[in-house]
């Protein structure tokens, strides 16, 4: 007994030693990835963390941040907010994380903004699109549009590029981001005219959504717009097409997975939805950065991928411009804080594969437009048509 | 009147499932007076079984859902072993702990196993008859399709053979002792541990036919056992926990009044609307409808 002690020990000693080594080395730079990598999102969340970690490889294997490694952190909300709130307690009370790239889900970004605004903390979602994520805390960023823009777009593109669909229901999960963009939707509607003949809500852990289907088949309408994630979208879809409605399903950029088609099969064709990105020729740079996503992970990035690996690199910049070892961490956290917001021009921008992003009084992004893919053949392609020139809501 | 049959038929369909899976708690609570918070995992793993028989394996789906029930029985039992049964001494809280435990540790086991993303069955590994396009035509012009007529009559059928087998055998005898009084059942001669396996072996395999049903019906995914689990155990409550009849009575009535109240009240509440009548029910009768209200039993 005595004796396994001691070697024990010895082994403890032993790998004590090693490990002080490398620490000594190089100095690394600690920034949090927190998204859904597991439940009802996990698909986003696998997008997020590869995008996310090319984009820390590539600047690692350039060099670093000035010449110290940029190490990233995955913490997995769930995509819950009570899941996120543990999360970000546990990044902000972390003393060598410099700042956080997420939440992704917008019940999870409002869930961690207060927590990260009291321990001064940088959060930049790459995929939160609820009106009210950055509203109220000088601490939260992201690169992407609002859902008020969103889903007013969604209405707008229904009349005037679909005219022979005049009325349209709703199925909208009860969550922030699903309410919010569904009001945008519905009051759009309204007021282009569409008639809307039914508004249904679902719970996030529902799977069985016939009751709300065979309300909505009742008042027969000939679009539906799905204001929620892939997972449940599909089987609506599904769903939908087994209780014989035909309308034409509308998605938005939470429906934007390749899960979605995976799930649905056939149901899924004919789906319109909007994204905030979209891989195309005319953009090299993303081109190269899809194809080097391709060669690391088999599959083609998502706009979700494409997102976080610009919110890196935009935190990756900040820290570039203001990291001082000899700062205290608060004050090196301030720093970055300070750094995005100061990015509120289209000239002092950051200039990333998904255009450029900077930021207003709230540190919402503005400027960037709505794309809209359709399901064809089983694949999302770019829609024929697009309504790149709306201006975002004030 | 169309619709109106369309949701009673979706009410049933749910309430079917939640029948199935209620029956597991019941079973389990009756004898050894436990809230077994895994089965709603069980439920989950049915689901995977079969999806792995079927979609990797091509079993034929008639094959692969009796060793799905067979799978999850030998599970269902080998739980009650490791987890529960050293704890049969040891005050109730422990075994109720130990229960959330194990419910946590199946989860991520599926999700260490199978991946957090959802997956459903491919459409050429079901049987025809299941597809949707496959319907009885009701009056009105409300459809029924088979795989949900299916499921309410394979519900049916196993409730009933479950309640003759309660009734009218001798494990079924054992169990209604064992259910009385676990320890002038053993004076009697009766091996309890025994009845307890069996009750953790119906309970699972009849948790491992709604699994694959709504695996086929609707999306598999590791944390599916939670909300469906959560729905059935309030159906449990609601027919009088312990009580088998019970069970897949209020099965019924909390998939009904969660349809029903989804498609004419509000579908935000669907959930809330049938736990408000499970809750009216229980201040008016606190042992349930089909409860027994004597207390000798605590």
């Amino acid at each position: 007994m005595k004796k396994w002690f001691l070697v024990l020990l010895l082994m403890g000693i032993a790998l004590g030693f090693g490990g002080i080594q490398p620490s000594e080395a190089v100095k690394d730079l600690k920034v949090a990835v927190a998204g859904p990598f597991t439940g009802s999102a996990a698909a986003f969340g696998e997008m997020i963390e590869r995008g996310a970690k090319l984009k820390a490889d590539e600047i690692n294997e350039a060099g670093g941040i000035n010449g110290m490694t940029l190490t990233l952190i995955f913490e997995d909300d769930a995509g819950k907010d009570g899941e996120a709130s543990l999360v970000a307690e546990r990044i902000a009370t972390n003393r060598e994380i410099l700042a956080v790239v997420g939440h992704f889900n917008s019940s999870c970004s409002l869930a961690g903004k207060p927590i990260y605004k009291r321990a001064g903390i940088v959060a930049l979602s790459p995929g939160s699109t609820n009106v009210n994520v950055c509203k109220g805390s000088d601490w939260t960023f992201r690169n992407l549009y609002r859902d008020d823009f969103q889903g007013q777009f969604i209405a707008k593109y229904i009349k005037s590029v679909l005219p022979e669909l005049q009325n349209v229901a709703v199925l909208f999960d009860n969550d922030d981001y699903g309410r919010g963009l569904a009001d945008a939707f519905i009051m759009e509607a309204k007021a282009v005219g569409l008639k809307l003949v039914a508004s249904e809500a679902y719970d996030r852990d529902n799977t069985d959504f016939k009751a709300q289907l065979t309300s909505i088949k009742a008042k027969n309408p000939d679009g539906i717009f799905i204001s929620g994630l892939y997972g449940q979208a599909a089987l609506i879809a599904k769903q939908a097409r087994e209780a014989d409605i035909t309308a034409q399903f509308f998605g938005a950029d939470g429906v934007d997975s390749p899960d979605f088609l995976k799930i649905a099969g056939p149901a899924a064709e004919g789906t319109y939805l909007t994204t905030p990105f979209l891989f195309g020729a005319d953009n090299e740079a993303a081109q190269v950065v899809a194809d080097n996503f391709k060669a690391a992970y088999d599959v083609a990035p998502d706009t979700w991928a494409a997102l976080s690996y610009d919110a890196v690199g935009m935190i990756a910049e900040a820290i570039e411009a203001t990291y001082s070892e000899k700062a205290f961490l608060k004050q090196n956290r301030k720093a970055i804080r300070d750094y995005l917001a100061s990015l509120d021009t289209p000239e002092e921008g950051y200039k990333g594969i998904t255009g450029l992003t900077y930021f207003d009084e709230h540190g919402d992004t503005l400027n960037k437009p709505a794309y809209v893919k359709v399901v064809k053949d089983g694949q999302f392609t770019a829609a024929p048509q697009q309504l790149l020139n709306l201006d975002a809501p004030e | 009147m169309a619709q109106f049959l369309e949701q009673l038929i979706n009410g049933l369909v749910l309430g079917g499932i939640y029948a199935l899976i209620a029956v597991g708690y019941t079973m389990v609570y009756g004898i050894i007076q436990l809230i077994n918070f895994a089965h709603g995992e069980i439920f989950m793993l049915g689901a995977y079984f079969s999806f792995v028989l079927v979609a990797v394996l091509h079993v034929p789906f008639w094959v692969a859902l009796p060793i799905c029930m067979l799978l999850c029985a030998g599970i269902g039992m080998a739980m009650d072993v490791i987890a529960y049964r050293p704890l049969r001494k040891a005050p109730r809280l422990s075994a109720l702990i130990t229960a959330i435990g194990m419910s946590l540790a199946l989860q991520n086991l599926a999700r260490i196993i199978w991946g957090a993303r959802q997956r459903t069955f491919p459409e050429d590994a079901i049987p025809a008859l299941f597809l949707s396009e496959n319907a009885i035509p009701l009056p009105g012009g409300a459809d029924l399709p088979y795989r949900d007529f299916f499921i309410i009559l394979f519900a049916a059928v196993l409730m009933i053979l479950l309640n003759r087998l309660i009734y009218l055998t001798k494990i079924g005898k054992a169990m209604r002792a064992c259910a009385q009084n676990p320890v002038a059942a053993n004076l009697m001669g009766i091996q309890t541990n025994r009845v307890i396996a069996v009750a953790f072996a119906i309970g699972s395999a009849l948790g491992a036919v709604a699994g694959v049903m709504v695996g086929l019906r609707e999306v598999i995914e590791p944390t599916m056992g939670y909300y469906k689990g959560v729905a059935a155990f309030a159906a449990a409550v609601l027919g009088g926990i312990g009580n088998i009849t019970g069970a897949m009575i209020g099965g019924i009535l909390i998939g009904l009044a969660e349809v029903l109240g989804a498609g004419y009240i509000s579908s935000g509440y669907r959930l809330a609307i049938a736990y408000i009548i499970m809750i009216a029910v229980i201040l008016i009768r606190p042992s349930g409808l089909f409860g027994k209200t004597t207390g000798t039993r605590a």
